[in-house]
């Protein structure tokens, strides 16, 4: 009997089905490797077991029981515990009391025992092999230690089932190695551990069963020895291309965008590029490659190590946000809720806001021009609304993304950076924002495509470049990309591994 | 010593931190002792001494109270306000009934304190004000129903019992009866703090919210707790103005809550909450008392007084900032090093 | 869908309008002499420069931010162009100084909070007391009160055959001309958009910092500017000026509908707010309740006024709790996890 089993699981938001009829389940004491593109549905799954959403359709059962996962609570009182790449802790606290944080141990006079808390603690950590201490100040621990911290916590709690979500992004080979072994520490005492990673050679190493997601739908389910990594490649993205994108002829020119050595300590190291007037550049990659990391560097929001760039042959230092906007440069963020928009404000007010100083006289607000220019990109993006002064946050996702993108093509810039502009959209609003960005290529400008999603990476780029843990690995033509070499590229699975 | 800081393992570096607050405290009061015992002839008598340390007694029990709300990641503005208007209850009940027991009109002082910290509370975790807001009005409400209670006349020494006004003036093997007291509020504060679990939640709370409350912690029932010692302390902190400053009126320890909060912020107490001792707060309240006595001696205004403290508050919550980032900037670096990805990664 | 006589009716500043004629009225049956034109005219005499504050406070609150040194940088810079102008300098050149001092107390606080990133309660709170501080040093005792009448009339003189107000007019010309900046200006627009989204803002080209230094130089202004109508309307400048006016300044903001927590808010609702505590201290006056009662009434009222606002935004958005804690903002940047480090608090 499963420890835990998804029966017919489905789970839709604004009209995406991000999970879609899943079925599987998963034994104790087993390391169950979850794979899948972004947008797989992988998360989704996560947040349906740990009680955060709830499914429109399908069971989950627990020992064979079909339970109703309402909230954390729940989740956490069933033994399921998530760990995400951001480790929750409290930084100002100790290792034993990040762990026991809320359920001290008592001693005899109901006070906080620590002495015995710190045992516990150490004895934990001590199974897990960790370097560190009890009485230890989290806030001097790294990502890895913090890792280890949550699954000593997890532990603590006797949790039966641990999801690990992509846990080894932040870490260097040594800490991969320690917790490699803590997993395997975890398996011996029967706890049931779901691995999310895009990592393929990680997954060959320490998973007894794999799980292939693709496009909210379960592929299979198998043990790891009986899919080699190109097999699991090959289901992962196995799609056919018959929705290709309407993707104009544009003539390419000159080099508008140059790159060279592009660094920033910890994260992405000599990242060197070109790009060409009316071209379409695909940046793939999976998460935590460093591709957003670039792009943020590059719009002067987060600091550049070393390395230079040159727009219109002219060097170009990347200040801030401002400057780059100043330089014809412009960046659609990746979360549109937190960084692209501001939710109360209108569309209107969304729409003009990088560009306020060229529709203001004098300073004045001139509202009229605004909400023209709102109405230009509502049609021209065909967002459904009833006027430019609706709320953003009354929109459904597909619209507000196409607000997002209204406010940066109004900047009018010569080099336009989309980070995932189709994540979480629905079909129609994709196709809208792939026709636009293929007409606006044709139209001369030059578009970075920062995309999980292959089809779109594929459809629409005239060139694709693959980052890997902070590099640039390979580029390939949209003659000679496909699918499979591209993942490859991207998971640094070889030609013989496949 | 450069290179020592250098070769710490990280987990060392925030552990040293962690000290540092206190032994920097420390080192500033040798400072101003030596800075004020230099200039002010009575400065280092035993006389000055036990005046700062009535001065300071008042100023621990409060803060230990303001330090439990500052540590869920709130302030209490109001604590002047209580600590004014419960003295001049102590002050009042004693005038109109001298036979009561000095240590039962401590407990109503207490008492009182602890239903306006209650209300506090209230406001602010259930009605969900912001701390700012909540006490800056009650504050005025606190101050306004005091001044309502004396009616614009006040109590003096001469209709109190000797035996309450004697408590001021006692010494107890040599210590002042109020410092027994303060030292003995600092002692189950500090014990409290940490041994006492719904305590322990403060700190969680403040250090991050949002992972308490999914750890299952009741935050609204916790900084109500609070809120109410706070009230209590505050109380508390009134009886013993009351006996050290007989005359009461309205506005007797208007203000005060600066000093408290200072106090509170110098020693270390972080202003999102989350961390902070009991005994850096003493030594803030120590050290703060020190530079008023000085100031005092050295015949300075009073109001270089109100700069220092407001000073004080900038600079420390500015150092506090500055020496964070730097910290969190070492360990970035730290970390940077050991993860640059090698070429050997890089090859499909 | 409401309706577009509903949705008026609902709006905040309705309300307050409704306030201000019920609280009239009951002023009226206090003592018929309320309704006497002369009588209305000069009801917000005495707080002008309480409004004043509040509108430059209101410019900080919706950035998200507090300024609670408003009322010390008040009294610190009407100390200074007391003291300048008993020395003998034109009254005039005098207030000039004093408003620049004013400006660079604002500074003070600008560049600790908008560069330095501090936590604007802790600063302000300091700044509060060392500003405080400065003044008395700079002036103690009895003040300076021989300001001359073509300077005073601002604060306390009077047109049209002595019944209105200059002050009015002042209050009147500023929340108009602040107004226009809030609302129709880009600067202004600015403000909402890093009060609601800061990040956002940023990452649109806004220049964040400056905005955030610059609206604590124009609340130190407005604090000036106060101070030299609280000279003009009591005729003299003392250290401890405005220094219990503080709740009322706050309550004028929050009662005027501007969200603690910063995004929202509007200048008619802090002008209408302003009278309307004008007009309950009025009130409270005729009705023979001391200086000290009706600050419990305006702290209750102050309290009043959030939980109505939590009330109303609970029930448009179905009841999404009002926040419990203030967010971690500026020590810690947004971290990404991918290969990069410490997250100290959540972003």
């Amino acid at each position: 009997m499963s420890l835990l089993e998804l029966r017919g699981i489905s789970k839709s938001y604004g009209g995406v089905r991000a999970v879609d009829d899943v079925s599987f389940g998963i034994e104790p004491g087993t390391v169950h490797a979850l794979v899948g593109e972004n947008g797989a549905g992988k998360s989704t799954l996560v947040k349906l077991v740990t009680g955060v959403i709830q499914p429109d359709d399908g069971d989950l059962l627990i020992d064979g029981e079909p339970v109703w996962i309402g909230d954390a609570q729940t989740a956490h009182r069933l033994g399921i515990v998530a760990m995400y790449q951001e480790p929750t802790v409290f930084p100002d606290l100790s290792v034993a009391e990040n762990v026991f944080a809320g359920r001290h141990p008592r001693s005899r006079l109901h006070t906080v025992d620590w002495r015995g808390m710190e045992d516990e603690a150490m004895r934990i950590l001590r199974e897990l092999g960790v370097d560190f201490g009890p009485g230890t100040p989290v806030r001097g621990l790294g990502v890895a230690d913090r890792q280890l911290l949550e699954i000593a916590k997890a532990l603590s709690t006797n949790a039966r089932l641990l999801i690990m979500d992509e846990p080894t992004a932040a870490l260097s080979p040594n800490e991969v190695d320690n917790l490699f072994a803590t997993v395997r520490k975890l398996r011996e005492r029967g706890v049931a551990v779901v691995y999310i990673s895009h990592r393929l050679e990680e997954v060959a190493a320490l998973a007894d069963t794999v799980t292939v997601l693709r496009d909210g739908r379960h592929i299979d389910t198998k043990p790891a020895g009986e899919l080699s990594q190109g097999e699991i490649i090959r289901l992962m993205v196995g799609r056919s291309l018959d929705a290709l994108f309407p993707k104009e002829e544009a003539e390419i020119g000159d080099v508008v965008f140059r790159a060279d050595g592009l660094t920033r300590r910890g994260v992405f190291a000599d990242i060197s590029f070109e790009l060409r007037r009316g071209e379409i550049v695909g940046l793939a990659g999976f998460v935590g490659a460093g591709r957003t990391e670039v792009a943020r560097s590059i719009f002067g929001v987060d600091p550049l190590d070393g390395g230079r760039i040159e727009i219109e042959g002219r060097p170009f230092r990347p200040r801030s946000p401002r400057a780059a906007l100043r330089r014809g440069l412009a960046y659609l963020p990746e979360d549109r809720l937190h960084e692209g928009l501001v939710q109360p404000m209108s569309i209107s007010d969304n729409t003009s806001m990088a560009v306020l100083p060229a529709l203001t006289a004098g300073g004045f607000l001139r509202p009229r021009l605004e909400r023209s220019l709102a109405r230009r990109f509502m049609q021209q993006l065909s967002i459904k609304a009833t006027s430019p002064a609706q709320v953003v946050r009354s929109l459904s996702g597909g619209n507000q993304q196409k607000v997002v993108l209204g406010k940066w093509l109004a900047a009018e810039p010569r080099i336009l950076i989309l980070d995932e502009p189709t994540h979480g959209v629905d079909v129609g609003t994709k196709a809208d924002v792939h026709r636009t960005i293929s007409h606006l290529a044709a139209q001369g400008l030059t578009i970075l495509l920062i995309s999980s999603e292959l089809p779109e990476i594929l459809g629409m780029s005239d060139r694709v470049l693959v980052m890997r843990e902070g590099r640039l690995v390979t580029e390939l033509s949209r003659d000679e990309a496909t699918q499979e070499n591209v993942i490859q590229a991207a998971a640094g699975v070889t030609e013989e591994a496949a | 010593m450069i290179a020592r800081v250098r070769a710490m393992r990280p987990q060392e570096l925030a552990a040293a931190a962690f000290r540092l607050r206190e032994i920097g405290i420390v080192l500033a009061l040798l400072v101003v002792i030596v800075f004020f015992g230099a200039r002010a002839s009575n400065f280092l008598s035993v006389s000055n001494w036990q005046d700062i340390a009535q001065n300071v007694s008042i100023v621990v029990v409060v803060a230990v109270g303001e330090t439990m709300v500052v540590l869920t990641r709130n302030i209490d503005l109001s604590v002047g306000s209580i600590v004014g208007l419960c003295g001049y209850l102590v002050a009042a009940t004693l005038a109109h009934h001298p036979g009561v027991p000095v240590e039962v009109v401590a407990l109503i002082a207490m008492a009182a304190g602890l239903g306006l910290g209650l209300i506090n509370g209230l406001l602010v975790a259930v009605a969900r004000i912001p701390a700012i807001i909540a006490t800056l009005a009650t504050l005025a409400i606190y101050r306004g129903i005091d001044a309502e209670i004396t009616g614009g006349k006040n109590i003096t020494a001469s209709q109190l019992p000797d035996r309450f006004l004697s408590l001021a003036a006692s010494k107890p093997l040599g210590f002042p009866a109020l410092a027994w007291i303060a030292l003995g509020v600092a002692v189950v504060g500090a014990a409290t703090l940490r041994f006492v679990p719904w305590a322990r939640d403060f700190y969680a709370i403040g250090s991050n919210p949002d992972a308490a409350r999914f750890a299952g912690i009741p935050a609204g029932r916790r900084i109500i707790i609070a809120f109410a010692l706070s009230g209590a302390l505050a109380g508390l902190g009134g009886f013993l103005f009351a006996s050290r400053f007989p005359t009461l009126d309205s506005g007797a320890a208007n203000g005060f809550e600066l000093t408290v909060i200072t106090a509170v912020v110098i020693g270390g107490v972080n202003v999102f909450g989350g961390s902070g001792t009991v005994l850096g707060v003493v030594l803030g309240a120590v050290l703060v008392a020190t530079i008023s006595n000085g100031f005092t001696l050295l015949r300075l205004d009073e109001f270089w007084k109100i700069f220092f403290n407001g000073f004080a508050i900038v600079a420390a919550v500015t150092i506090d900032s500055l020496v964070t980032r730097r910290l969190q900037e070492a360990l970035r670096r730290r970390r940077a090093e050991l993860l640059v990805p090698s070429p050997a990664r890089a090859d499909a | 869908m409401k309706s577009l006589t509903l949705r008026i009716l609902l709006r905040w500043e309705t309300l307050l309008v409704v306030a201000i004629i019920a609280v009239g009225i009951w002023s009226a049956t206090l003592s018929p002499f309320f309704l006497n034109r002369a009588n209305l005219l000069d009801l917000v005499t005495p707080y002008v420069f309480v409004g004043l504050m509040a509108f430059g406070l209101t410019f900080v609150v919706i950035t998200g931010e507090i300024d609670i040194s408003i009322c010390s940088t008040l009294a610190a810079s009407i100390v200074s162009f007391a003291q300048i102008f008993a020395a003998g300098v034109n009254v005039w050149a005098a207030a000039l100084i004093g408003l620049c001092i004013a400006g660079g107390l604002g500074l003070v606080n600008g560049l600790l909070i908008g560069v330095l990133n501090l936590p604007s309660l802790a600063v302000t709170l300091g700044t509060l007391a060392a500003y405080s501080g400065l003044a008395f040093v700079v002036l103690s005792g009895e003040g300076v009160a021989t300001f001359p009448e073509s300077f005073t009339k601002y604060g306390g003189g009077y047109l049209a055959g002595n019944e209105l107000p200059i002050a009015l007019l002042v209050l009147v010309a500023f929340a108009l001309g602040l107004g226009i900046v809030l609302h129709g200006t880009r600067f202004g627009r600015y403000l909402y958009a890093i009060g609601s989204n800061r990040e956002a803002a940023r990452l649109s080209g806004i220049p964040v910092t400056r905005v955030r230094v610059t609206v604590f130089v124009v609340s130190g202004l407005m604090a000036g500017i106060a101070g030299l109508v609280y000279v003009g309307y009591f005729g003299s400048a003392r250290a401890d000026a405005a220094s219990t006016s503080l709740l009322d300044v706050v309550t004028a903001v929050v009662l005027g509908g501007v969200g603690i927590f910063g995004g929202t808010g509007s200048m008619p609702g802090v002008l209408l707010a302003l009278i309307l505590v004008a007009e309950v201290r009025s009130g409270m006056q005729l009705a023979n309740l001391s200086g000290q009662l009706q600050n419990i009434v305006i702290g209750v009222l102050l309290l009043a006024a959030i939980v109505a606002g939590n009330l109303i935004s609970a029930a448009r958005t179905g009841s999404r709790p009002a926040r419990l804690h203030r967010r971690r903002k500026g020590v810690t940047a947004n971290a990404r996890a991918d290969a990069q480090v410490l997250v100290d608090s959540n972003p």
